[in-house]
């Protein structure tokens, strides 16, 4: 028989024999932890639908890997698609109606892409007052290498007639309840833009299913929503699509709203291009720190425009200075940054990103307020307790 | 008084303790007890994990809108229960509620 003390001992002697050998699940109160395959370190905003946030120490990749990118999925994930029999039609305002394979889109001239995909509600548990949605902090955003034909070669097969002025996609979502499909359309000129792809590769490998499989729209610059996952359909209209998901979902008023202020659907807009914005990586948010020298990193990107600028402040915004641009770079990526910061003097210090683009737009110090969130991009700022 | 032969029996005790709390974690957590707990639970997480309500902190006036939007969407309420739907909704999911610590992922390696 076994006193209490000896079965806490004998408890923690197989945890021990047991860690060392592996057979743990990784799993502690402090900790706790969801498998999800092929997702790794991710914030569980939602198990079903499946809505993962990369946490900050992950921006310190240029390539966001796989298991690291965010997934927004507003319904369930379709649960039969097969890459032979899967079909991916195009019609509408065309002349000849076509419908295509995964093969025959891999056997067309393919392009790539580096494109950050960032989710339009990204962000959105800072706005005040609060906004309803995926509680989006920093991380619903990434950076990949996305691989394809161009759309505007899978369109010439079929021939866009005049009058075809925007383009549907269709995602095969499963659909509960009476959620309407999930359908969005972007202008023709975005869709015959050489960079706007059907991809079947991610990163150099096929599309998993969460991201899409066997092939998405890549809409580069844009929110991820107009990057449309699991294509079923493509079809050419005459008008802007204008069901849920791009009114009265999707949309910004066109005049800046005071917070709280309803949006007037008919004096909004649908949502296309990103914002400028950074977001400082460094994990030490709230931490103590006792170096004299600390890297302050991050992550910034505008959209369709180029970053040409991240300033860091140390006194909460009052001074700035420029942070050193990282080599890497691409049209529609993002680029990283850092900055070492000095610091000579023990106290609690605010520090700020503020990124500038090419187009002469400056990250705010308060973002425009939405009903739903959306573009949220203000100034991005952790605080620490230096003591040395 | 607990009896345990070996060793082996403690770890094999440890082990089912320490699935079944993963378990937990994997499932959705239980929306707050009150009388309209398990109408709502019924009728939300039909399409969704809880945790999807969670995490919201709105205003009642917010919490009206998602909850016709939700209804207009296929979540079966009934008519009489609407009201109740939304003040056990803004009583326990208001903007002054501390934010929802929500879970992460495993890591890959403890998956092999």
């Amino acid at each position: 028989m076994l006193s209490r003390r000896d079965f806490l001992s004998e408890v923690l002697a197989a945890a021990a024999a047991a860690g060392s050998f592996g057979l743990l699940p990784a799993w502690s109160a402090e900790e706790p932890s969801i498998d999800i395959p092929g997702e790794e370190g991710m914030i569980v905003r939602s198990a079903r639908f499946l809505d993962l946030e990369m946490p900050p120490g992950f921006f310190d990749s240029w390539i966001t890997p796989m298991p690291h990118f965010f997934v927004r999925n507003h319904m369930h994930e379709p649960s039969t698609i097969d890459g032979e029999t899967w079909r991916l039609s195009i019609g509408g305002e065309v002349e000849q109606p076509a419908t295509v394979t995964l093969r025959d889109l891999d056997g067309m001239p393919p392009h790539t892409v580096t494109n950050t995909l960032e989710c339009a509600g990204n962000g959105r548990a800072f706005q005040e007052p609060r906004v309803p949605g995926i509680q989006w902090q920093k991380g619903a955003v990434g950076n990949a290498r996305f691989s394809g034909p161009r759309l505007r070669d899978v369109l010439e097969r079929a021939g866009v007639k005049p009058t075809g002025r925007h383009v549907m996609f269709h995602g095969l979502d499963e659909v509960p309840g009476k959620v309407p499909p999930f359908i969005r359309s972007i202008p023709i000129e975005k869709a015959l833009d050489q960079h706007t792809l059907i991809a079947t590769k991610m990163n150099g490998t096929p599309l998993s299913k969460h991201h899409g499989f066997p092939a998405r729209a890549l809409v580069p610059g844009w929110i991820g929503a107009a990057s449309c996952k699991w294509l079923g359909e493509i079809k050419v209209l005459e008008k802007e699509f204008d069901g849920n998901f791009m009114k009265p979902g999707y949309r910004m008023p066109n005049h800046p709203l005071t917070p709280g202020e309803p949006l007037n659907v008919d004096d909004s807009h649908v949502v296309t291009a990103l914002n400028v914005k950074s977001v400082i990586s460094s994990v030490w948010d709230q931490a103590k720190i006792k170096n004299k020298v600390q890297k302050v990193h991050g992550a910034a990107w505008a959209g369709e425009a180029d970053i040409v600028k991240v300033e860091v402040s140390t006194d909460g915004g009052t001074s700035w200075e420029d942070a050193q641009l990282g080599r890497e770079h691409a049209k529609y990526a993002w680029r990283l940054w850092n900055y070492l910061w000095k610091v000579s003097k023990s106290g609690r210090y605010t520090i700020m990103s503020r990124a500038t683009d090419s187009r002469g737009r400056v990250q705010p110090m308060t973002a425009d307020w939405n009903p739903s969130g959306y573009l949220y991009n203000a100034i991005d700022q952790i605080k620490v307790n230096v003591e040395i | 008084m607990l009896k345990f032969k070996t060793a082996i029996d403690a770890a094999a005790i440890l082990l089912l303790m320490m699935t079944c709390a993963r378990l937990l974690i994997a499932q959705s957590p239980e929306l707050p007890s009150g009388p309209m707990q398990k109408k709502v639970t019924t009728a939300c997480t039909e399409c969704h994990e809880s945790r999807i309500i969670l995490q919201q902190r709105l205003s009642k006036a917010t919490w009206t809108k998602e909850v016709d939007k939700m209804i207009k969407w296929g979540a079966v309420v009934d008519a009489q229960d609407r009201d109740a739907f939304i003040d056990y909704l803004s009583t326990h999911f208001s903007p002054d509620k501390p934010a929802m610590e929500m879970p992460r992922s495993a890591l890959q390696k403890n998956k092999q």
